[in-house]
């Protein structure tokens, strides 16, 4: 079984690094962006099979929008081929309702949010769900 | 700006009542007496019927008694014509005058009856006589004295009339029979003394009436006007009562404004009343609050406080008074205020502790309305307008202040936090072996780190949303209608385990009926109040111990109540509980780390909700946290179980 590739697109590259260390030690293929354009470039290079995506890039929302934009890509769009990656959002916006930023199982199927500092262990245990292992 | 007194000059009586107030009140007077005279005059023509009826049947004496009968009647004819009359012009609401008219008519009658009367019993023999003092008392005390005088005169004339034409025997001589023995009316010195003193009495008793009379009556007079001036006193009283109210009840500038030139125009019985505020430039006055004055007033320009010689006399701290505001050369606007009709203003300078802030001025549609009371007065409420427009400024001031400092917080807290979560990530995975073997040392001072790392993050968070919550209630946040019970649920069941591992025992009771109980809020903010005191109750709870968390409505409100078996409050925490980083002595004993942050935030929200917290507790027994929130108003009329 060939290794899963992880995206990890992050402007914060000591965050690159904390989400990196566990993915690989479990096994996962890991490749970084650091900016929306660069992941834009990435995707359809990589090919990933899972997305681990920070919300608040160049602006609060980029990330947000990177999402809407790969999972609702038209057919003549680069990302078309993506539409069903999961993407897993990292959010440095404090919430105490963990409701709020929950996954709609109707509008993003895949999606799931996490909270920074994230825990390696959580990641993993999310990732792997994800990819349905 | 003179503060003694001015009676000449007062205000509490309109210049033309003062002029007419001493006819005003004689004439209240007859038309009230027109009607009570002619009710007396019922009784006194049947008093001649009676007499003539029965005079000749008790004393041996011999009346004329048809005449006599002719003239009860007649009286009795008259008097029902006055009274129809009178009715009439009742009626009619007429003027004075016209009562006037019927008063003399009514006189001129019965001097005419008691004439025929004397005429009839005698003349100058007849005992009939001294009737008349009582008509000339009656007229004295009605008329104004020279109208009384005149009837007095006409009655001495009308008696010397009678009695000159039958001593000479121009008139037949009609005595009573069996009064007297020798016939009188013919002696001439008898009928000169008679009528000397009918005479001398009837003017002395004329005089005296009328003097008195008007002496009262003057008396009268000075009760109606102080009391005219006790009333004007308490208007102003009012007025300068709901000002000192209005400077301690709010601090909302309009608000207070607002207020402040209406209460001073009524307070002052004015046209109008404005206040203008000095612009930030100092050049500028700028119409801030207006009451009685027209748009197109406002609308006049600006008011440049350089070219406006009134201002700057104002704004040096005067009371200045234009009487004749049309013409003075004082006005930047003096065409614009005769199109308004302002014919006299007073103005007030509203100062602050350091410098002027502004004019309080009160307009008049007469020229010459503002005597010294009224600068006195607008004064006052000037000091006083003063006291409440510092005080809302400096409220304005404090709110901007505490707006940017909030906005100052969240903004470095922010930024502390990511550099704090990323620390935190890179320690975990060294805590987890993602870096390789970690010895149990390093592990042990890494625990150490990533807990003091976990407080940071923890502080952070707190402090965001302190910070978030500040800065959103002067944003006014748009609340929505919340329901509590699934809220509340949501909370119990996060906490279910946490509870279950410190052996706790944790219950929700819905006491809400089976409705929906609904508070205007945010979602966020509700969690973060029942996440705060429930994983407070679980935090200092003791094992065993339960946490009880109870929904009840009450009075218009949710009541949410989260009641524990813990340690409790001691009671000198008490005053300090919501105090930012705050934390009681015996909390700190049991968790050694904690923000201090957690009960103000939730008083914070719940302030913001229109809510209140209360607590009670029994150190070492329980606390017991109780938030009211009030219900959504769709909610707010159905019926709650009352606690």
């Amino acid at each position: 079984m060939s290794m899963k590739r992880i995206l990890l697109i992050d402007d914060d590259p000591d965050l690159r690094l904390a989400i990196r260390m566990p993915l690989e030690a479990a096994g996962y293929a890991i490749s970084e962006a650091d900016s929306i354009p660069a992941a834009k470039a990435a995707i359809p290079e990589v090919k990933p099979d899972l997305i681990v995506l920070d919300v608040m890039m160049e602006t609060a929302t980029a990330g947000f929008q990177l999402a809407l934009d790969v999972h609702n890509s038209g057919p003549q769009s680069e990302f078309k081929d993506f539409r069903e990656t999961p993407i897993i959002m990292l959010t440095a916006i404090h919430t105490t309702t963990p409701l709020r930023f929950a996954p709609d199982e109707d509008y993003l199927p895949v999606q799931i949010f996490l909270e920074k500092p994230v825990d390696p262990q959580v990641l993993l245990a999310k990732v792997r769900e994800l990819l349905g292992e | 700006m003179a503060g003694k007194p001015a009676p000449e000059k007062n205000n509490l009586i309109p210049p033309d009542l003062n002029f007419g107030l001493h006819r005003n009140l004689v004439e209240a007077e007859l038309v009230a007496s027109v009607g009570w005279w002619i009710r007396i005059r019922w009784i006194a023509g049947a008093g001649v019927i009676l007499a003539a009826g029965i005079v000749g049947i008790v004393f041996p004496l011999r009346v004329p008694q048809p005449a006599l009968f002719t003239i009860g009647v007649g009286i009795l004819a008259y008097n029902l014509v006055f009274y129809m009359r009178e009715r009439q012009l009742k009626r009619l609401e007429a003027p004075a005058e016209n009562y006037m008219s019927l008063a003399k008519w009514q006189v001129g009658m019965d001097w005419l009856a008691m004439t025929l009367l004397i005429h009839l019993s005698g003349g100058i023999e007849s005992p009939v006589i001294m009737f008349f003092f009582l008509h000339i008392i009656i007229a004295a005390i009605f008329f104004p004295p020279r109208t009384a005088l005149a009837f007095t005169l006409m009655a001495i004339g009308l008696v010397t009339a009678i009695a000159g034409l039958e001593y000479a025997s121009i008139l037949p001589h009609r005595p009573i029979g069996g009064l007297l023995n020798a016939p009188l009316y013919q002696n001439g010195l008898y009928v000169i003394s008679i009528l000397f003193f009918f005479g001398c009495t009837a003017l002395m008793a004329d005089y005296l009436i009328s003097s008195i009379h008007e002496r009262l009556r003057q008396k009268e007079e000075e009760i109606v006007r102080l009391t005219g001036r006790l009333q004007r006193a308490t208007t102003r009283l009012q007025t300068l009562n709901e000002g000192a109210r209005v400077v301690g009840s709010t601090l909302d500038l309009p608000q207070v404004l607002k207020r402040l030139v209406k209460s001073t125009a009524e307070g002052m019985g004015v046209h109008a009343c404005s206040i203008r505020l000095l612009d930030k430039s100092g050049m500028y006055l700028e119409p801030v609050a207006m009451y009685g004055l027209s748009q197109t007033y406002l609308n006049k320009g600006p008011v440049d406080v350089g070219n406006n010689p009134l201002a700057r006399e104002v704004l040096s701290g005067k009371i200045v008074n234009v009487p004749d505001a049309p013409n003075s050369p004082m006005l930047q606007y003096p065409e614009e205020a005769r199109q308004e009709g302002i014919r006299s203003m007073l103005s007030a300078p509203l100062v602050g502790k350091n410098e002027p802030l502004g004019i309080l001025r009160a307009y008049a549609l007469e020229p010459n309305r503002f005597g010294p009371d009224d600068e006195a007065f607008l004064a006052a409420i000037a000091a006083q307008g003063s006291i409440a427009l510092e005080n809302a400024l400096a409220y304005q001031a404090i709110e901007e202040l505490d707006a940017v400092k909030s906005r100052f917080i969240r903004t470095v807290t922010h930024e502390l936090r990511s550099p704090v979560s990323v620390i935190r990530s890179l320690l975990g995975n060294i805590v987890a072996g993602y870096a390789g073997d970690v010895s149990d040392q390093q592990r042990d001072i890494l625990d150490r780190a990533v807990r003091r790392i976990d407080f940071l993050q923890k502080l952070i968070d707190d402090l965001l949303d302190l910070a978030a919550g500040k800065a959103e209630v002067t944003k006014n946040e748009a609340l929505e209608p919340l329901p509590l019970e699934p809220a509340i649920e949501s909370v119990a069941k996060r906490f279910e385990v946490l509870a279950g591992e410190k052996e706790l025992d944790l219950v929700w009771r819905d006491q809400s009926l089976d409705e929906c109980t609904t508070v205007m809020a945010t979602p966020e903010g509700i969690d973060r109040i029942l996440n705060n005191l429930v994983s407070n109750a679980i935090k200092y709870n003791r094992p065993g111990g339960s946490v009880t968390i109870t929904l009840k409505r009450n009075n218009g409100e949710a009541l949410i109540r989260v009641e524990d078996t813990g340690i409790g409050i001691p009671v000198e925490a008490m005053d300090h509980l919501f105090e930012e980083f705050y934390r009681a002595p015996n909390a700190k004993a049991i968790e050694r780390e904690g923000t201090g942050l957690g009960l103000t935030i939730i008083k914070d929200l719940v302030t913001r909700f229109g809510g209140r917290v209360a607590v009670q507790s029994a150190s070492p027994v329980g606390t017991c946290f109780t938030i009211s929130l009030p219900l959504e108003k769709s909610e707010t009329g159905k019926t709650g179980l009352s606690g």
